[in-house]
């Protein structure tokens, strides 16, 4: 048996919710496969903190998969766990950090949403170089980029950055999942056209 | 869902991705249920939702969003006793709402089956209190099953139609956020034909009646049946015994928390005790048990909340004899979630096993850092009417976020978006228990505290939930009082269904039955009522304050479409109609020079359109409407005390307009 945990974290309203969608319905190609995760949503709707965990399972055979010491699992993913970490704003990242291990990969966006308490005067806001240090400090690979930025002026829009998040996860971590099953998932959606086009700007990035 | 909507069309051999809540809707889909019903609340809502969103490719479906939960079990016992299998969803503290038709339906019984699928909250993301709706059962004897993943939730609801009619109760399906929430992989089964779903009602006065000694008769039926139903229990497919070592070590588990326990066992390395997995958690049999006590020297409970199985379970080991030690809350907490990690850590310091290197780092890192970090709450999306509302009340009450000073007068909570309301920057609220409790409690407050003027919160989907009857109480006994509810048009939080309130559907549709709310008002004897649009937050703000100087109920509307729903409708409007697209464009914007940073907008209104950056000339710091996220409310516009923000208009002609005067402006 074989297992491999994605991590998304972010805030309401980034499409967080429709990455862990997407790359669950990637892998429904195969018997010996399983795929779950729950969602963080209810009150973090409103620039909260939202997560979502897409934990695959591919079964050796069967047995495995019938087998009740094996294929129950639990719907989150436990300290240390996470093979990937997918974060689209900068200070949630250090919130996902208990996912990582040693061996994680890290993908986040650097532009800050600040929250209320910041604004407020009460706390402040941590520097880029922190958040990358402190996460230095568990794995080395870490990916950083202005996603933002890049959906604004590729697309006009911040709408397409969560799939431009999932085309940098193809290119710096080895997953288990076909590319073309999320290209085929992203062709049936709404958007498919600039979630392809967001996609391969990931792949590139 | 895929695109064949599977979800309705699906049959043995489909798979795909759907929702816990999900799960559960085509669990009852496939046992053929003809009625489905809720009072919308989050983590539930989704359940009835993906019904209601359907019912038109599925025959002989009826839903509802019902005004409250007592009313909605209520329909779902109808329908059953028309002989119509019928669900009804709800939170868990809607069972309080619900709990005296649930308590009356173990003397009726069923005819066709009935489930009433919960979804609790443990750790209370999206709820007011922490309730574990098991309890009710010791009373209510309503047979309980947890689902542990997406696969047993569709499975489970299925097979709970047959146990209700074969036992005559109302089987609770209940689901923890965590599940509710999970989204993977389901296997579809077939769904049972719709043609003959059709109601007919048989009188059957021996267990609908229930009066004096016709009641009392009922209660030993149903106290029968439910021994009947313990002894199926003990062979049952939906509780396992899991037995494949030689350990003197047993672990009791249900549920999500039986799925976080078995991948805790496989993380930890440890495959040899004897596990029960209860499929049903209510009632549970002592003869099954006892057959799982056999060899054992010590027994585990895991689970959520403050014990329920425990409870049960050593209860039936004193009864058994079962000379072993139990255990359970001493390792798992009493309050908050159980998440995996506690299930690792728990049965880590149980069996005296140590912690992964990595799993034990990554904790440590946590915690090290989670104190450093802002923390970050919700709040009102952008543009939201209820934003408007609380800057309005702070504004009349003369209190500032940033102020030293206590704010003299007390505002009361209650349920809804709203309730956002509480947290900083508006702190808006001094108590929050209930629906509806804002002004029960807020009326004797003021009776009894006449140094302060009380103001009590209501949504409008609240307020229809129960709010009525504690209006007219307020009206009846005289209290003197300033109610204002917060009219948005929808159910807003839950995923806008429908109150009496809806105007306008989605599509531009306009609702039928529309109840005119003023008049509602007026009509329980309310004198003082007026109906507002909250985001002249001037006038508003105005009206708070002379409405708090007169005596008696005071009631305010503060009228306004939840602007989420006001955008999507626009959005398909303008979609379908190609002229609303040349009606020009506009924008606010803070113009650098006037701003002076007074914080009205940024801090006391706190709309998060509003953000600081940086200024590259001077490296200083500034405020800016992001104009990708501004919805163009207005609020900020009409609150800048230094007239620093300012509308800019322009159409297709190039006219070009500042605060509503033209300019001649090459572009």
């Amino acid at each position: 048996m074989k297992k491999f945990n994605i991590a998304i974290v972010g805030l309401g309203g980034q499409g967080i919710i429709t990455m862990g969608t997407v790359m669950k319905n990637a892998a429904l190609n195969s018997d010996l496969q399983d795929v779950s995760g729950s969602e963080r949503r209810g009150g973090a709707q409103r620039e909260g903190y939202v997560e979502t965990f897409v934990k695959y399972i591919f079964y050796e055979n069967a047995a495995e998969m019938n087998s009740p010491r094996k294929n129950m699992h639990s719907p989150m993913i436990e300290s240390g766990g996470a093979n990937a970490l997918i974060s689209l704003e900068p200070l949630e990242t250090l919130r996902g950090i208990k996912y990582l291990n040693k061996n994680s990969i890290v993908i986040f966006n650097k532009t800050p949403y600040i929250p209320i308490s910041v604004r407020m005067g009460k706390t402040k806001y941590p520097e880029i170089s922190f958040i990358v240090s402190e996460l230095q400090k568990v794995t080395k690979h870490i990916y950083y980029y202005d996603i933002d930025a890049i959906s604004l002026e590729k697309f006009n829009a911040l709408t397409q950055k969560n799939i431009i998040a999932l085309g940098i996860l193809f290119a710096k971590a080895d997953i288990p999942i076909e590319r073309s099953a999320v290209e085929s998932v992203l062709a049936e959606g709404k958007g498919a056209e600039n979630n392809l086009k967001a996609f391969a700007l990931g792949l590139n990035l | 869902m895929a695109k064949s909507n599977l979800f309705v069309n699906g049959s043995e051999g489909d798979k795909a991705i759907v929702l816990g809540n999900e799960a559960i809707a085509r669990g009852a889909l496939e046992a053929g249920i003809g009625y489905a019903s809720m009072y919308p609340g989050t983590p539930a809502s989704e359940i009835i939702a993906v019904l209601d969103k359907n019912k038109k490719h599925v025959e002989n479906l009826y839903t509802e969003f019902s005004l409250n939960e007592h009313i909605s079990l209520h329909g779902a016992i109808g329908a059953s006793w028309s002989g119509i299998r019928s669900l009804c969803a709800m939170k868990n503290v809607g069972l309080n709402v619900a709990s005296e038709p649930a308590q009356f339906l173990a003397y009726t019984g069923v005819k066709a089956g009935l489930v009433l699928a919960i979804g609790s909250d443990p750790g209370a993301p999206s709820s007011s209190n922490e309730q574990d709706d098991r309890w009710y059962s010791l009373h209510t004897y309503m047979p309980i099953m947890e689902p542990s993943n997406i696969q047993e939730a569709k499975d489970f609801t299925k097979d709970a139609f047959d146990v209700s009619e074969e036992f005559s109760f109302g089987i609770i399906l209940m689901a923890p956020s965590r599940l509710c929430h999970n989204a993977g992989v389901l296997r579809f089964g077939n769904i049972r034909d719709r043609k003959n779903i059709k109601g007919n009602f048989k009188k059957d006065p021996e267990n609908y009646l229930n009066l004096f000694s016709l009641a009392v008769k009922n209660h030993a039926k149903y106290l029968e049946r439910n021994e009947l139903l313990k002894k199926y229990l003990i062979e049952s497919k939906f509780n396992k015994i899991i037995n494949d070592g030689q350990s003197k070590i047993g672990f009791i588990s249900s549920g999500v928390i039986y799925a976080h326990l078995m991948e805790a066992f496989d993380i930890l390395g440890v495959y040899d005790h004897k596990i029960l997995k209860l499929g049903f958690s209510f009632p549970i049999s002592n003869e099954l048990i006892k057959r799982f006590f056999e060899g054992l020297e010590k027994v585990v409970v895991v689970e959520e909340a403050e014990g329920f199985l425990e409870f049960q379970i050593k209860k039936i080991a004193y009864e058994t004899g079962f000379k072993g030690s139990i255990y359970g809350k001493e390792f798992f907490s009493r309050t908050g979630e159980i998440t995996l990690d506690d299930v690792i850590s728990g049965v880590s310091r149980f069996l005296e096993k140590p912690l992964p290197v990595s799993f034990d780092f990554a904790a440590k890192k946590d915690k090290e850092l989670s104190d450093k970090l802002p923390q970050r709450s919700g709040t009102f999306c952008i543009g939201c009417p209820h934003r408007a509302t609380f800057y309005s009340i702070l504004k009349a009450v003369g209190f500032s976020n940033t102020d030293e000073k206590e704010r003299d007068v007390v505002i009361a909570g209650d349920i809804g978006c709203y309730t956002l309301g509480l947290l900083p920057p508006y702190n808006a609220m001094d108590f929050l228990t209930c629906m509806n409790a804002g002004l029960s409690i807020g009326q004797a407050i003021s009776n009894f505290d006449k140094s302060k003027k009380v103001i009590a919160l209501v949504g409008d989907s609240t307020f229809y939930h129960s709010g009525i009857p504690v209006l007219l109480n307020a009206v009846q006994n005289g209290a003197d009082i300033l109610y204002i509810i917060l009219d948005n048009s929808w159910t807003a939080m839950t995923g806008h269904q429908k109150t009496p309130s809806t105007q306008k559907d989605i599509d531009g549709k306009p609702s039928a039955n529309v109840l005119n709310l003023k008049d509602l008002v007026k009509s329980l004897g309310v004198s003082y009522v007026k109906s507002l649009d909250p985001n002249s937050v001037k006038r508003f703000s105005a009206q708070i304050k002379s409405a708090l100087k007169e005596p008696g109920v005071k009631v305010l509307i503060a009228k306004r479409e939840c602007i989420l729903q006001e955008i999507r409708r626009n959005k398909s409007l303008f979609k379908n109609d190609p002229k609303v697209a040349e009606t020009g464009e506009s924008l606010y914007e803070i113009q650098k020079s006037r701003c002076v940073k007074c914080n009205e907008c940024f801090v006391e209104l706190a709309c998060p359109a509003i953000i600081l950056k940086k200024d590259e000339d001077t490296g200083g710091d500034y405020y800016y409407i992001d104009p990708a996220s501004c919805v163009k409310c207005g609020v900020c516009y009409e609150i800048c005390p230094n007239s620093a923000i300012r509308k800019v208009e322009f159409d297709l002609k190039s006219e070009f307009k500042i605060d509503g005067k033209s300019l001649e402006i090459a572009i």
